[in-house]
Formats: C-alpha cells, sequence, structure tokens
C-alpha cells in the first residue's frame, strides 16, 4: 500500500492505496466522488476527464500516485460555492428528497450543457463539461474545428453531438461577455 | 462546403436555443444533478460490507468444456466464493427469456435455445460466462479469475449464416438440425409470385444492416443487497423499466416476484439492451444469499464487447415489381438473420414479426410475402438495439425502391409520389394486414424537400465536382410500427403534499428521454401549475403501479396518456371542494389554467390542495391509466454528403428531417431525441460494425479502439421540423420519437451515397462507408 497526498476540490485528503490504483478509482472508491464516471478500459471515451492541475487528462490514464502533491478538480467542485441570501445556491427536491443546485449556482458551461439540452443520459456529461472548460481556457472563442478536436476525445452515445457542440459554443459567449 | 440556403425553421429554432441560454434556462428536471456530478448511477451505490464478483467468461467460440479446475482460484487471497454451473442450478435459476413464441412455415414452432445462466458442459460464443468469483475487492476478484484452469475440447466455430446453414456445419444445439432455428414467412407468396410474373419492371437490392454493439456509455453494473431476515433481494440495476426488469428477473432467478425488489435512479442509456436481466443480476443474487452480504459488479468496457447483446445483424434481400408506369405491384424479401448462439430476448422476434408488419413501408403495395432464416452461430447473442428491425426494414424498402428509380429511369420523388398510400386512405390495412391509422405522406416529404432545398442539389453537385467532390443527395420515407408494449396498461399516480406540490409517479425507466421534464409538464399543463411544483420519479417501490418499460418509442404517449387521464381524475376530485370552497354548486364552478371560479370568487387549485390537505392520503392523490397500443411515427429524411476521391473520406454535409410523431409535447426533448438517433445511424453508415474472426469466432472489434463510435461532428446540423398527424390511438395524440431517427438516417445515407457513385457505375455498397472501403471501391470503379 502506498500514501497519496492530494488536494481536491481545495480540499487536503490522504489516502492508502495500492500502488496500481488509477487515480479514478481514488476519487470514485476513496473519496467517494462518484460524479466522475468510468465508460471504458482504454481511455477512448472521456467520462473520467477531471483537472490535474489546471489540465484536462483522463483519470483512467495516471495512476493515483503519479498524483502526488497535485491540485485535483473534479465536477462536483467546478461550480464552487456562490449562493447568496437572495440567490440560494440549491434546494431539495420534494419528491425524492436530495439536494438540488440552482442553476445560477453552476460555471457557466454548466448552465450551456442544461440551456442547450447537451445532455440526455448525462453519463458523459461530466468528463464533457471538464474537457468543455479546459478547451475554452485555450480557446476563449473556438472554431467548429477547435470545438471538434477539443471534444474528440470524449464519447457521447445520446445526443449525437449537435447540442453539446452549441453548448460549447453559448458557454464561450457566456465567458467571453462576463470576462 | 456550399450549405444549402439556410431554411427560416432552422434560424428560428437557433435563435430560441440560443434565447433559452441567455436566460439560463435549465431545459430538464433531470439537468441540475446531472452536471453537476450528483447522479446516481448504479455503480455510483455502495452498501457496507459488500463483496465483488468478477466473471470467468469463455475465451473460445465454441468448445465442450472437459473440466473447470477453481481449486487455484477458490485458494486465492481475498476470495470469498466462485459461483458455478451447479450453484445456479441448485438455487433454482432457469435460462434467460427466448422471447414470445414465434410459429413459421408449415405452422413449425420455432426451435428456442435459452442461454444459461453459466455454461457447464459447453460454450457456444467467446464471453459466454462459466463462474463468478466473489472477493472482497474488485482487484481481488480480478486477479483470482486468471488462475481459474478450464480444459477446453474445441468445435468448428459457426461465425456466419453462411457457414452456420452449409451443409454439413457443426450443430451448435443438439435439437436444432441445420442451425435454423425458425423458417419464418408473412404474407402472400402466391399473390406476390402472380405480381412478379405480370410486373414490367422487377429489382433487387440486397442491404447488409451489420451486426452493432450498442455500447451505452453507463457500464453494465449490478448491485445485489440479501436480506435473510425477511428472504428478500434488493438489486440495484440500470433498467428500462422496474416492473420488466423485476418480473423477468423472478422468473429466470426462481425467486418470488415479491421477495426481489429493483432500485434504479439515473440510468446512462439503454437503447434497447437494458430492459431484462443479464446473467451477472442472477449470479448476485446467488452470492448475496450464499455469503450473506451485499455483491456488486460492474463490467469493463472490453467485457461488455462480448458479454451484453449485440445489434442488427440482419440481410434483407428485396425484390420489387412494378409496372409500367411505375406502380408497385409487389415486394418480396428473402432475409437471413444472425441470432448469434442463442434465443435472446427480443432476437427472434426482431428477425421476423417487427421486420415483417410493415415490410410495403408508406406505400399502397397490393402483394406482400417474406421469408427469413432465423440462424445460430457462435456469437454473442443478437437483441434489441435502437429500432429493434425498424430501422433494418426501412433501410431495406426505401434502398429497394431508390434502386428501382434509378434502374428504370424513374425520378425517385415522382415514384414515390405515385405510390404513396394517400391521405384519404385510412385508416389503411396493408396486404399482410397491418392497419396503419393515420398519416400524410407526401405533406411530409414536401416539407423535407424544402427544408432540403432539393431543387437545389444539381447545383450543389456541379459546384462540389468542380472542387474534386462527388457529392450525393438521399431521400427516405420511413413508417415504423411503435412498441405495443407487453404489460395490461400503463398506470401513473400523483401525490400531493400540504404546500400543494405533486409528486408523480410510474415504472417507465428514464435513460435519457426526459421523463422528469416531459411527464412533469403534461401534469402541470394539465392542472395549470407552476413545472416546479410537478415532479416526477421512476418507479418508487411503494408504489404499486403496472406498465411498460421504455422500448418501442413509446414510453411518452404511453405513460404521459395515463397522465392525461390521470389529470382529469385530479380535476374531478378537486371541482366538488372546489365548489364547497366557493360556496357554490358544482355547476356554476368552471376551470382554467389553474383557477377555479364561480362568479366573482376564485380559488387556484395550489390554494384548495394546501386547504383540503388532511394527516393521511391527500384527497387529491389518484391513479391514471390509459390502454395505448401500436401507432406508425414515419417521416422523410434527406441526407446530403460528399467523398473526397482522393481520401475516401465522405462528410455528412446537410441533413434534413420531418417526421410525423403525431402531437409533440416538448419540442427541444424531441429534437434531441432526432439528433441521437440521426447520430447512431450515421455511426452505423460510417463507422460502427461488429466483426469476428471467421475462422476462430473471436471478436475482432473487442474495444472503442478497434470498434469505431460515432464523434463530435459528424454531423453538424441537423435541420427538423415536424408535420404532426395526430393519432386517435391515444389520449395524447403522439406517436413516439425514440426510434425515428434510425429508421430515417440508414436509408437516406445509404441512397444519397449510392446517389453519389452510380456515376461510376456503383449498384451495391454496404455500410459501414469507412474511408478505407470507400478509396478501395473509387480505385476498383
Amino acid at each position: 500500500m502506498m500514501k497519496v497526498t492530494i488536494n481536491v476540490n481545495g480540499k487536503p485528503h490522504d489516502a492508502e492505496v495500492e500502488p496500481r490504483t488509477l487515480l479514478v478509482d481514488l476519487l470514485r472508491d476513496h473519496l467517494g466522488l462518484t460524479g466522475t464516471h468510468v465508460g471504458c478500459d482504454t481511455s477512448q471515451c472521456g467520462c473520467c476527464t477531471v483537472h490535474l492541475d489546471g489540465q484536462a487528462i483522463k483519470s483512467c490514464s495516471i495512476l493515483a500516485v503519479q498524483a502526488e502533491g497535485s491540485e485535483v478538480l473534479t465536477i462536483e467542485g467546478l461550480a464552487g460555492a456562490t449562493g447568496s441570501a437572495t440567490q440560494p445556491s440549491e434546494h431539495v427536491d420534494f419528491t425524492t428528497g436530495h439536494r438540488v443546485p440552482a442553476m445560477s449556482a453552476l460555471h457557466p458551461v454548466q448552465q450551456a450543457f442544461s440551456a442547450c439540452h447537451g445532455l440526455q443520459c448525462g453519463y458523459c456529461t461530466p468528463g464533457m463539461i471538464m474537457a468543455t472548460v479546459d478547451l475554452l481556457k485555450r480557446h476563449p472563442d473556438p472554431s467548429e474545428e477547435q470545438i471538434r478536436e477539443g471534444l474528440a476525445g470524449n464519447l457521447c452515445r445520446c445526443t449525437g453531438y449537435v447540442n453539446i457542440i452549441e453548448a460549447v459554443r453559448v458557454a464561450a459567449r457566456q465567458m467571453r461577455s462576463v470576462a | 462546403m456550399n450549405a444549402p440556403d439556410r431554411n427560416l425553421v432552422t434560424e428560428v429554432e437557433r435563435a430560441k436555443s440560443r434565447a433559452a441560454a441567455a436566460t439560463l434556462q435549465p431545459a430538464r428536471h433531470e439537468d441540475l444533478r446531472l452536471v453537476t456530478g450528483l447522479g446516481k448511477y448504479t455503480a455510483d451505490w455502495n452498501l457496507p460490507n459488500q463483496a465483488y464478483g468478477y466473471v470467468i467468461r469463455s475465451d473460445r467460440a465454441h468448445a465442450r468444456i472437459r473440466g473447470i479446475d477453481l481449486h487455484a482460484v477458490r485458494g486465492a487471497q481475498g476470495v470469498l466464493a466462485v459461483i458455478t454451473s451447479d450453484d445456479v442450478l441448485a438455487f433454482g435459476a432457469k435460462t434467460l427469456p427466448t422471447g414470445a413464441p414465434l410459429a413459421g412455415k408449415g405452422n413449425q414452432p420455432i426451435n428456442t435455445a435459452g442461454m444459461p445462466i453459466l455454461a457447464r458442459d459447453k460454450v457456444l460464443f467467446a464471453g459466454q460466462p462459466i463462474a463468478m468469483v466473489i472477493a472482497v475487492s474488485a482487484r481481488a476478484a480480478q486477479d483470482a479469475a486468471e488462475l481459474a484452469q478450464i480444459d477446453y475440447d474445441e468445435l468448428p466455430a459457426v461465425v456466419s449464416p453462411e457457414q452456420a446453414l452449409a451443409a454439413g456445419a457443426e450443430k451448435l444445439h443438439e435439437h436444432v438440425p441445420g442451425n435454423l432455428a425458425l423458417d419464418f414467412e408473412a404474407g402472400d407468396a402466391a399473390a406476390v409470385a402472380a405480381a412478379f410474373e405480370n410486373a414490367r419492371f422487377i429489382t433487387r437490392h440486397r442491404i447488409e444492416s451489420q451486426r452493432l454493439v450498442g455500447a451505452p456509455m453507463e457500464l453494465r453494473s449490478a448491485l445485489v443487497d440479501y436480506d435473510s431476515t425477511a428472504d428478500r433481494y434488493q438489486v440495484f440495476t440500470p433498467t428500462q423499466g422496474m416492473i420488466g426488469m423485476r418480473s423477468t428477473l423472478a422468473a429466470v432467478s426462481g425467486v418470488a416476484i415479491e421477495r426481489i425488489e429493483v432500485v434504479a435512479q439515473d440510468v446512462g442509456g439503454s437503447f434497447g439492451l437494458r430492459g431484462g436481466p443479464a446473467s451477472e443480476h442472477v449470479l448476485l443474487m446467488v452470492a448475496a444469499q450464499k455469503l450473506k452480504r451485499p455483491v456488486k459488479w460492474t463490467a469493463s468496457r472490453s467485457e461488455l464487447f462480448i458479454g451484453e447483446w449485440h445489434g442488427r445483424a440482419l440481410v434483407l434481400d428485396g425484390e420489387l415489381a412494378l409496372d409500367g408506369e411505375g406502380n408497385i405491384l409487389a415486394i418480396r424479401f428473402t432475409d437471413t438473420v444472425d441470432l448469434g448462439a442463442f434465443t435472446c430476448y427480443w432476437g427472434a422476434f426482431i428477425g421476423s414479426r417487427n421486420i415483417s408488419v410493415t415490410m410495403g413501408g408508406v406505400y399502397r403495395v397490393p402483394a406482400l410475402y417474406m421469408s427469413s432464416k432465423l440462424v445460430y452461430t457462435n456469437t454473442v447473442p443478437v437483441s434489441a438495439y435502437r429500432g429493434a428491425g425498424r430501422p433494418d426494414i426501412a433501410f431495406a424498402i426505401e434502398t429497394l425502391v431508390d434502386t428501382a428509380a434509378a434502374q428504370h429511369g424513374f425520378d425517385p420523388i415522382a415514384l414515390r409520389r405515385r405510390n404513396f398510400i394517400p391521405k384519404d386512405a385510412f385508416p389503411y390495412k396493408t396486404a399482410n394486414g397491418t392497419t396503419y391509422d393515420c398519416g400524410e405522406f407526401e405533406g411530409v416529404l414536401n416539407k423535407a424537400l424544402a427544408l432540403a432545398n432539393y431543387d437545389g442539389f444539381m447545383a450543389r453537385r456541379i459546384e462540389a465536382a468542380r472542387r474534386g467532390k462527388l457529392r450525393g443527395i438521399g431521400v427516405a420515407c420511413y413508417l415504423e410500427a411503435s412498441g405495443g408494449g407487453g404489460a395490461p396498461k400503463d398506470q401513473v399516480s400523483c401525490r400531493w403534499d400540504r404546500d400543494g406540490r405533486v409528486s408523480l409517479f410510474g415504472v417507465t425507466g428514464p435513460s435519457g428521454q426526459g421523463h422528469e421534464t416531459s411527464f412533469a409538464q403534461i401534469v402541470a399543463d394539465g392542472l395549470g401549475l407552476p413545472l416546479a411544483d410537478v415532479r416526477y420519479r421512476a418507479s418508487d417501490p411503494k408504489e404499486d403501479l403496472v406498465g411498460n418499460g421504455t422500448g418501442g418509442s413509446r414510453s411518452l404517449y404511453g405513460a404521459g396518456s395515463a397522465f392525461k387521464v390521470m389529470v382529469q381524475r385530479v380535476l374531478d376530485r378537486a371541482l366538488p371542494l372546489a365548489a364547497h370552497a366557493l360556496g357554490a354548486t358544482v355547476g356554476d364552478v368552471t376551470f382554467d389554467r389553474g383557477v377555479f371560479t364561480a362568479g366573482d370568487r376564485q380559488v387556484s387549485l395550489s390554494e384548495l390542495a394546501r386547504r383540503v390537505a388532511v394527516a393521511g392520503p391527500h384527497p387529491l392523490d389518484c391513479d391514471g391509466d390509459s390502454i395505448s397500443g401500436v401507432t406508425y411515427p414515419n417521416g422523410c429524411h434527406i441526407a446530403e454528403l460528399e467523398i473526397d476521391r482522393e481520401t475516401g473520406v465522405t462528410e455528412l454535409v446537410n441533413y434534413s428531417a420531418v417526421d410525423d410523431l403525431g402531437n409533440v409535447i416538448s419540442r427541444q426533448l424531441v429534437i434531441g431525441q432526432v439528433h441521437g438517433g440521426v447520430m447512431q445511424g450515421v455511426g452505423q453508415a460510417f463507422g460502427e460494425h461488429a466483426v469476428y474472426d471467421t475462422e476462430t469466432g473471436q471478436l475482432l472489434t473487442g474495444s472503442f479502439m478497434d470498434y469505431v463510435m460515432p464523434r463530435a461532428g459528424w454531423i453538424q446540423r441537423i435541420q427538423w421540423d415536424d408535420h404532426p398527424v395526430p393519432t386517435k390511438l391515444n389520449a395524447l395524440g403522439a406517436k413516439g420519437v425514440g426510434e425515428s431517427g434510425c429508421s430515417g438516417s440508414l436509408p437516406a445515407i445509404s441512397n444519397a451515397m449510392l446517389n453519389a457513385l452510380r456515376p461510376l457505375g456503383v449498384r451495391q455498397f454496404d455500410m459501414p462507408f469507412t474511408p478505407a472501403r470507400v478509396w478501395a471501391l473509387l480505385r476498383s470503379s
């Protein structure tokens, strides 16, 4: 077993892991951050995309111990707490009892994916969103080609990608207008 | 690229989409948890003290098992148990379902072969489960599985239907001579033969709808908890519907249905693959009961390539008879259907009844006949994948009509117009007995031609030729029969709270369709409530409801119609309460947009619901139910593509679709379904193909590295409009949308490809149109 110390979504964590443990397994199984998904075993699908020290990576393709001392950002940490007295950041769904974040509290990329109907089953969505945030950091006003390339490593089986590409454009516009 | 003129409808759609984003409205109720990582898919559930399963699978396609030595596995570190065929049989488990009974020529019943939960004496496909190792961790289980020693006596692998039907072919199942499960027929062979005798023109065109891997993005997973005190099993699993999953699980496992509870919150895609349990569900039940602790299994993607049902795998050989004017006299199909190694779930139904009920498509065809050979091969069993035969038959009909037009000098549009079932001919009974209730095929076609700027195509083709590109356009008018459903009815319910908010319940299992949004919208619209006060939740086990799962494009009109009925029942209950509250008689009270009015006094339904709330069940709580049968969604899809002669790369430059889905509840969600369905057709057209080695029976495309999945940008935009002809067959007047995208896109793209290639003399070209295959074809043409 090996000890790993990493910072995830702004919080420090220590974990004891087998040397072969992948970063995605550390996040999901040890830290309970199940928003990062696993969709393949050949680094093709991108469901497990997170940010490692500010860069999008597939967390199935590195070992947990390689992330020692790093900053990891997952989908759970993307929005940050932006609630205020007038605009609560979440409410409790009266049917399921689950807490549901408010649209206004989300990152513009998360907002755009929903507003443009860029998700259906939602399984690929956390990875898509994390890849998009990275893409827009590199290309604040991306061309069709840059969007295509930026999402080439992320598979979606439901949407046909048309609305995902639209969501990337809309998010880019939102972020430029705020910046 | 010389795109056709921007269409007004599309511009309006895009403007709406931008406006929605600018005001940052979530498109769906389910989105906020899914974009923040708060969704809960099966693998996200964990229970205290859970153990982990790993499946030992056959690595041979066809072999007798001489012996299974699990000694080292049992002794490996962390191993708690190994579940074998003996354990499964002692538990009382049966085989997986073989589907509804079918009969073929001479009323000969289908020769079914149910897949055992675990192989015992023989393995029939590479990937067939042999045992399950249970250990304290997933890694320990996997490590231990490596130590299994299985002694095989290999048999020749029968990989393709041709091999399986050849004289002297190795038999898969002792009781199935010639590996032929069923020789199916439908229609009138003699009438069709006579029509062909009298035909002026005869056209033949064969399509191969190649074997596909469904690949929902969520990995198949299950977690079973066993309560030994109550003798109850709690099964966490992806599912398309609780009722189907639970009842099939009971039938297959031999455990009484009331002892099984199925739990699913979020499901990461299904497409027909996740309707019923697989071997692993039963193995986990056996293991959890044996060990008295929860046991979890999550597949790897590579494992699912050989461990989950494949789709399509049909060859449909069509013949069309025309008179001198171009009137269709008869259609005949001769089909070969690859079932894989067993009759599993929908496999046999797809290759027989499901492709025969609409075999005349949108046309008035006096004589129809189909024969279909359903064959066992040493491959993964085939079952439903988005459309389950509907896209395949639409593909076959519409490429046959296009080929006939090209071969005999008819305009493909005029030939279609001439033969459409006219709108005043409904209800229309086809030559093989299917009754279509309504449709306006010419109206749909006209709208699609305008949307695609069809008339401008020749100019675009000439311009493309100047750039060295081969440009083609393909039109396809599909019609499909949506799913009738196996449950006697679709039932839903509602529960009101003290704050006047309403929770809705049903059993259809959403896997991306947006049920939480569309069902809530039906009820909110009907009751005039704010959308925020209405929530849908699938499958609360406390609600004792019956109904169908998702499948056959039927959830919206099945459960949705039940909600519409329920809305009326709520209003019937509310009316006397409102009259009492307003001090009026029932006859004096009117209801409009959420408000009851009597003279100058008013009370909103929300306020009334708050006032009449009592301890115990709320007076407005009630059920709704609806019996909704088959409907006939149809549409016209037009694909336009360009082939680069140097590289063989094909680009879809325009895609236009007009669908008649009946009444539409949420345009945005419907467009999303169309996009996804079209893209699955695009995937099949340009990349996807499950390829087997024909000697060894090993799957050569066993991961996302070898199996081409469609990626972002394969289609840049899809122009869509609808042409609703509401059905009277259900309360909503809706026809369903889930599978239409596949049914329209396969023939439209194939026709566009042949349209581009015909000038080079190409008459036949099977999917997938990968650059390598296109390039090779261009070199040889």
